[in-house]
């Protein structure tokens, strides 16, 4: 209250001193925003990088990293499809008759 | 990849190719519901990368009141890729446990416990509990204002069991209260005891897993077995699952990185809603249906032991479950398993909702 009429006495002769039972409420919400700011920024503790620059990048390497696992996955696929049409072909199975090459 | 100088070096010594044989002779079934069979080679997956994102931090992390909170936002705001790291360690342990549960519950409504693999059950059951008290050990570490509130809850809740709560109590904390003693303690559990028995535990599953062999449903136990060799086939198909998981956990790492809350006050009020993990709060849930005294008794004490009894007998299921043992279908069970879930699914978003 006392910073309130601080503020009161130096604008006394102007244009606000009209409306002052405008003065006090705004002022209030005004203090109170700011504290309220102040004691966020003090709790807040960044749990990831702040800069948008960082923050790009590593967006950026998530995308990446999906189309890496994608490819991945496509490679093993084409390479299981591979494997199992040769087990349904039987090519691997041991001969046991075959001659012994010496 | 072909490397023939050191093939033939293994082959001289550890008889490269019988090992080979060995895995190709290995059969894993095939059938509509083997999806199930997944997961359990998820939350392997999933262990292994917490042991190594775990050892990365104990790097760093000082177990001390008047450090700890400080070395973790040191982690997250200077470590290079500390943040990252820690995140990936939060989600991997979420994801770990929602996958057991998902083990645990495809497991007993595919009845995949019953005779002769009720030690698979118990082994694996016991995993789950090792889990939960990782999660547990594990928050409190952070030393913040919401992971004390939690510790103090929840070694309080344990305080309420009858006859050995004061006992558990005292063993978890230390002390009195949650303290650094109880810090400590958390961290020994955390990085120490909980690894080694997990190792063991996770050890003697896989062994026993190995030795029964998969089960099949019973009600494919009829059918003609389609069956597949663990390698290279399943291990592929085990491959490209692992790849997914990674991904979705690495873009909840990226996207939604857990926040670090004020250092806990004990002295301090507890915060507001304050809400415990994910996996307690059908816990919380049930302990809130009941009144503070039931016919002059300690409502909490009943539901405790409620809570218990009604965990004992899930963990003995096999045991009880004496039709399915015989290889006929046993409906009962079944829809226990059902109720468990629903009750499990409902009370957890519950807690998470309200």
């Amino acid at each position: 209250m006392r910073r309130i009429e601080i503020v009161e006495h130096c604008l006394k002769r102007s244009l606000l001193s009209r409306r002052r039972w405008l003065l006090s409420p705004v002022l209030v919400l005004l203090m109170n925003t700011a504290t309220s700011w102040a004691a966020d920024k003090i709790v807040k503790i960044d749990v990831f990088p702040p800069t948008p620059y960082d923050g790009y990048i590593i967006y950026e390497s998530l995308a990446v990293f999906w189309l890496f696992i994608i490819g991945l996955i496509v490679i093993i696929r084409m390479k299981l499809r591979e494997i199992e049409r040769i087990q349904e072909l039987g090519v691997e199975n041991e001969d046991k008759d075959a001659p012994m090459l010496r | 990849m072909n490397c023939p100088r050191l093939k033939d070096w293994l082959d001289e010594r550890y008889d490269w190719e019988g090992i080979k044989k060995l895995a190709k002779s290995k059969l894993i079934p095939e059938h509509r519901y083997d999806l199930w069979y997944y997961t359990g080679g998820i939350t392997l997956f999933l262990f292994i990368l917490q042991f190594m994102t775990g050892m990365l931090m104990a790097l760093y992390y000082v177990p001390h009141i008047d450090f700890a909170h400080k070395s973790i936002i040191e982690i997250v705001t200077k470590l290079n890729m500390g943040w990252f790291f820690r995140s990936l360690h939060h989600w991997g342990s979420q994801l770990c446990v929602a996958f057991l549960f998902i083990h645990l519950f495809g497991t007993l409504l595919l009845k995949s416990y019953r005779k002769p693999r009720e030690m698979v059950w118990v082994t694996g059951f016991i995993l789950l509990g090792i889990s939960i008290f990782f999660g547990l050990s594990g928050y409190l570490l952070l030393w913040d204002e919401r992971a004390f509130a939690a510790t103090r809850v929840a070694t309080g809740g344990a305080g309420a069991f009858p006859v050995i709560g004061w006992f558990i109590k005292a063993f978890l904390r230390g002390s009195m209260d949650v303290t650094g003693d109880t810090l400590l303690r958390f961290y020994a559990f955390h990085v120490a005891i909980l690894p080694i028995i997990t190792l063991c535990l996770v050890g003697l599953h896989l062994i026993l897993v190995q030795y029964h062999g998969m089960s099949v449903p019973l009600s494919l136990e009829k059918e003609k077995p389609r069956e597949a060799p663990f390698f290279p086939n399943v291990f592929y198909k085990d491959l490209m699952i692992w790849l997914v998981v990674m991904g979705v956990l690495v873009t909840l790492t990226v996207l939604l990185p857990p926040e670090i809350n004020p250092k806990a006050d004990p002295l301090a009020p507890p915060p507001e809603n304050i809400k415990p993990e994910w996996y307690f709060l059908f816990l919380l849930e049930t302990l809130k249906l009941f009144p503070g005294e039931i016919l002059g008794l300690n409502g909490e004490t009943i539901a405790i032991l409620l809570v218990a009894g009604a965990i004992l007998f899930f963990f003995l299921i096999p045991f009880f479950d004496r039709k399915s043992s015989r290889g006929e279908k046993s409906p009962l069970f079944t829809w226990i398993g059902v109720i468990y879930l629903l009750y499990f699914l409902t009370m957890t978003a519950v807690g998470y909702l309200s």
